[in-house]
């Protein structure tokens, strides 16, 4: 879940409160942001679900409070004026078509200002921007920018391709010129990124009159870099999706409004064979258009349990920053959403705002009046049978993990994968694991229950252990190319331990559950040869049973003899 | 006449013309006071020994008495410093006088009361005059301390008051029981008596030949620790389990059980999670390298579930600004949540249409690609529950969550107003920890959104929680590293010596 750094100092001015820090954090938790802690900078910590990325940056928090306080009601959206720069958009690379861009003017940033614009752009490039793989921002000092005068005499940058190896130019935190494969390949910052451009042919460039100046969405050229003297931005947003990138420019350019700048149009057009779906399209942005929703009275009071009048539905819309509008013919309200909200993708969205502004926690619990039939699964009540069975014959239950090394599934019981004897089978194994201690599901129970008597040699004997539990292996025959079975293995650890201990009990199991046992001869590497059977359970094949091989034991590092057995749970039905 | 061993013996020992003691007899007798005082209470019932009832006081030393008989008692040791510093002529600083005596701490206080009460002397503002007329060899108090650790007794009712409340003596009422052979009694012994014989083990003979009826069996120490039997027990994870799954089952829920292995349309397209999501990539869930792919899905569910995330559903649904791809559906990983059960079961995949109401449940494994630690595993067990039914609410779900939760003691449910992709309006249960009184987290819940069930073909609402078993059990049994109990590297000690569940 998404963190962000708040100077509660700021916070206050940004609301307009004089509210005391716990008093703060108290309000803030009722909107779902909780305190983790403190910065070493003494800001808050806050933590919350990623649907409010509104949120992102002290100034959205601020907002949400106003609403919260009654400070603020109803939509808002900021005047912007008429566009006086045009990004054209010319080839960029077909991997990363879309572009928009705002400029906000009139800016004073302090040290504190300008960590929180860094903050926000870092946090939507986490959580929308994908790590920048669907959207990436770049914020520049419009004088540092110099746009040709074209026939309409407005201002142009240009979005298009370069060759990595040919450009030039001075990347943020450096002092020489590099090109963008250098830049990827060696700059410290620049190749966190070098992911992201890998497989493209050209790399994404954004140019001025002077040249190069941003590379997204990598990184920006170190001539427009933002400092605390800038007072005009020029935003530029990137991506693979024009919705994501107008929206987190949004998201941008009210929290810069709410610092007094004053957001200015931008003229997006593009070329008619530039890639993605705007070829030929002029786009003015930022685009602070609401939507509406339709939302039906009858479906809010049904959501929420509570008969509700169309004035409270009004009054708890405009505490959550909306507008609504009840039309009495049809019981339904149109709902305005502003453009900074990307979570209200639905109608259901807007009745949790209303449950929220409402106060979910007023409504007074109900017990649903529907009755139902109430069991267990069949093998469930199976599985539970056959364990209580064991432990009456004296097993200590355990459970152990489905996942599993292959070294410990085959090798050490000595199987080899793609055998035919129990455990034999091939494994469903885990792409790049973590660790190969868990890197396939087990074909088998008895390597676990051999790990436990390896981990327990220091615990008193006998150790009488058995498990049921899940086993898997490849095959062809099924939808999902695995089976997956309920597998039950005892082992018999004691001084004393044979094959007609482990026989004796795998016999009061099958009669326990009327099944027939056989135990014709057979071989298997884990067991004695000569000492070794298969389990037969009403005619049909379902296990092995035996005294365990001792050069499995000292592989365990078992001093005593093991008598063992496993067979398929679904043979005692 | 045929006695017991022990009544054989208290009878021979009492006497008829004295009342005795029974722990006097018991230990002419060599038998333990308790036996001896059951044998005559069992004499008493056959008429064969008159046992009485007589209180008895005893006064012993306490620690505090005993201490000031090896040390001297502190108004005395005040008193002689006082004498060796010359205070019968002139007064001599406390202050002085208390280092001369060793005192210090509590028995300062102790010493001057008991000065000047006893006639000493006197205190005044600091300075210490000593009674030279004052008799220390004879105090009375002393007297009795040094005659009661003698055995002696005191008879000064006052005396032992004094120093019972001084703390320096303890005394105790005690009921002593006194025998003396009845006329019967001295008959039988006459007549003669013998001692039946006893046995230990009860054996099959004894019982089948009817010679049990003339036994009597030996007495065993039936307080000694014996033995344990090696034994077997149900893990606890599989009783918390059980437990969990009996509460469903008794609020109307049935079981759900599916494949482990399933293809991520199940686990995630379904549940509305765009693919782009960050939880979908391979460090938060195990995509598996072999198999790769389910070989089929329902087409037109996936066709649904494609509409869904690209167009939204309903006429003001927007669905996601994500790509969509069916390969991506079709990759199979290691279940994340049990909700791939939820899923298959709601489509009507697993069981045939549902029609409401319908409630189900499963407690089943679910994996995580996590960093193992002493509250987290790799795998572990979900419990998944959910309702289905017409025209359901937020108080619904409430009412439901609190009804289960009661049942393991978690009170005080707060619903805190959360986000999850395939739940609106979405809920995290806090409530209040049984022991400990701590607000903790307990589950996860939620009205399944638009965008979940109309593809499914669900026409009523469903509401549905989650929560992990072992979070459960670690709450309400308070085990601190999960990894003991569940996986190969459990302790069987611990499972073995662990309560049971109930």
């Amino acid at each position: 879940m998404p963190v962000v750094d708040v100077d509660p100092d700021e916070l206050r001015q940004l609301v307009g409160t004089d509210k005391d820090d716990d008093e703060l954090r108290e309000d803030m938790f009722a909107l779902g942001l909780e305190f983790e802690g403190w910065t070493e900078d003494d800001e808050f910590q806050l933590e919350f679900a990623p649907d409010r990325l509104d949120r992102l940056s002290v100034e959205g928090i601020a907002r949400s409070l106003r609403y919260q306080y009654g400070t603020d009601r109803g939509v808002y959206i900021p005047n912007t004026n008429t566009a006086e720069w045009t990004i054209e958009v010319d080839g960029p690379p077909a991997e990363r078509p879309y572009v928009t861009g705002a400029v906000v003017r009139g800016l004073e940033f302090d040290e504190r200002s300008l960590e929180s614009l860094i903050q926000i752009q870092e946090k939507l490039h986490a959580t929308m921007g994908r790590q920048r793989a669907k959207g990436a921002i770049g914020v520049h000092d419009l004088v540092a920018l110099k746009g040709t005068a074209g026939t309409g005499g407005e201002k142009t940058i240009r979005y298009t391709s370069m060759d990595p190896d040919e450009e030039r130019f001075v990347p943020l935190e450096s002092e020489d010129g590099m090109t963008p494969r250098e830049v990827t390949e060696s700059h410290h910052m620049g190749s966190q990124y070098a992911d992201l451009v890998a497989d493209f042919e050209e790399y994404p460039a954004i140019y001025d009159d002077i040249g190069l100046f941003s590379f997204p969405p990598v990184i920006n050229g170190r001539r427009t870099e933002v400092s605390e003297d800038s007072r005009d931005l020029l935003i530029e947003m990137t991506g693979t999706d024009q919705w994501t990138v107008d929206h987190m420019c949004n998201i941008v350019c009210y929290a810069l409004s709410a610092r007094g700048g004053t957001v200015e149009r931008v003229t997006v057009d593009y070329t008619e064979d530039t890639p993605g779906e705007y070829a030929g399209q002029t786009l003015d942005r930022p685009d602070f258009s609401v939507k509406t929703k339709t939302v039906a009275h009858e479906r809010i009071e049904s959501i929420i349990g509570v008969e509700f009048d169309s004035g409270t539905v009004l009054d708890s819309l405009e505490r959550a920053g909306l507008d609504g509008e009840f039309d009495e013919d049809a019981e339904t309200y149109e709902v305005e959403i502003p453009p900074y909200r990307v979570d209200v993708i639905h109608p259901l969205d807007v009745i949790d705002d209303i449950g929220r502004a409402y106060g979910f926690n007023n409504l007074e619990p109900t017990y649903p009046d529907v009755s139902t039939v109430g069991g267990r699964h069949e093998r469930s009540r199976l599985e539970d049978a056959t364990r209580d069975t064991l432990v009456g014959l004296g097993f200590e239950d355990l459970l152990n993990f489905h996942m599993i090394s292959t070294e410990e599934n085959y090798d050490r019981l000595g199987v080899e994968a793609g055998t035919d004897v129990l455990g034999g089978g091939d494994p469903v194994t885990i792409r790049e694991p973590y660790s190969e201690a868990y890197e396939i599901l087990r074909t088998w129970a008895l390597p676990s229950l051999l790990l436990v008597l390896e981990n327990n040699t220091h615990r008193e004997y006998p150790q009488h252990l058995s498990e049921i539990g899940l086993a898997a292996q490849l095959d062809e025959g099924e939808n999902t190319g695995v089976t997956e079975h309920q597998t039950v293995a005892g082992v018999l650890a004691d001084t004393e331990a044979s094959y007609e201990d482990a026989r004796g009990r795998l016999q009061a199991l099958a009669q326990a559950f009327d099944v027939e046992l056989a135990t014709p001869p057979t071989e298997h590497p884990t067991f004695i040869s000569g000492r070794t059977a298969e389990v037969v359970l009403d005619g049909e094949s379902a296990g092995v049973i035996g005294e365990v091989h001792p050069k499995v034991l000292v592989e365990h590092d078992l001093e005593l003899p093991v008598a063992a057995f496993e067979f398929e749970l679904d043979a005692l039905q | 006449m045929q006695l017991p061993d022990a009544q054989v013996a208290v009878l021979r020992t009492a006497d008829a013309d004295t009342d005795r003691p029974i722990t006097e007899l018991a230990e002419e007798a060599g038998l333990k006071p308790e036996t001896a005082t059951g044998a005559a209470l069992a004499l008493e019932e056959e008429g064969l020994l008159a046992v009485s009832e007589q209180t008895e006081q005893t006064t012993t030393l306490t620690d505090e008495g005993r201490e000031y008989l090896e040390n001297g008692l502190p108004e005395l040791r005040l008193y002689e410093a006082a004498l060796d510093a010359g205070a019968d002529e002139d007064a001599v600083s406390l202050g002085q006088l208390l280092g001369d005596a060793g005192l210090d701490g509590p028995a300062v206080d102790i010493a001057l009361a008991n000065f000047a009460r006893k006639g000493y002397g006197a205190v005044d503002s600091g300075d210490v005059s000593a009674n030279p007329d004052a008799e220390p060899d004879n105090d009375a108090e002393l007297n009795a301390l040094e005659a009661l650790d003698a055995g002696e007794s005191v008879e000064d009712e006052n005396l032992l008051d004094q120093l019972e409340s001084r703390g320096l003596v303890d005394r105790q009422e005690s009921t002593i029981r006194l025998v003396s052979l009845s006329q019967d009694g001295v008959t039988a012994l006459m007549e003669g008596v013998e001692v039946a014989e006893t046995v230990g083990q009860v054996t099959p003979d004894l019982i089948t030949s009817g010679e049990w009826e003339d036994v009597e069996f030996a007495e065993y120490n039936v307080e000694a620790e014996a033995e344990e039997p090696s034994h077997g027990k149900e893990h606890i994870l599989r009783q918390t389990a059980n437990r969990v799954k009996d509460v469903l089952v008794g609020m109307g829920f049935q079981e759900m059980e599916g494949p482990h292995v399933d293809a991520q349309f199940w686990i995630n397209d379904c549940l509305f999670m765009p693919q782009d999501h960050p939880a979908r990539t391979h460090w938060d869930q195990f995509d598996l390298e072999s198999p790769d792919e389910i070989r089929e899905l329902p087409d037109e569910l996936v066709e649904r579930v494609r509409s869904a995330h690209l167009e939204g559903v309903g006429p003001d649904g927007e669905g996601y600004h994500s790509p969509w791809e069916e390969s991506v559906a079709k990759s199979l990983d290691l279940r994340g949540h049990t909700t791939s059960l939820s899923m298959r079961h709601l489509s009507g995949y697993a069981k045939g249409d549902l029609e409401p109401p319908e409630r189900y449940f499963s407690v089943e494994k679910v994996y995580r690609n996590d960093t193992l630690d002493p509250t987290h595993l790799l795998e572990f067990f979900q419990i998944e529950g959910w309702v289905l039914a017409e025209d359901l609410s937020a108080r619904d779900l409430m009412g439901t969550f609190t009804e289960f939760y009661e049942q393991f003691g978690i009170t005080d449910l707060d619903f805190k107003p959360h986000y999850n992709p395939y739940t609106e309006p979405s809920f995290e249960l806090f409530g209040t920890h049984p022991e400990t009184g701590e607000i903790v987290e307990v589950g996860n819940s939620g009205i399944f959104r638009a965008e979940v069930l109309e593809p499914l073909g669900v026409e009523a609402d469903v509401m549905a929680w989650g929560l992990s078993l072992e979070r459960l059990l670690m709450l309400m049994y308070g085990f601190e590293d999960i990894r003991d109990v569940h996986g190969t590297l459990c302790d069987l000690e611990l499972l073995r010596d662990v309560e049971v569940v109930y």
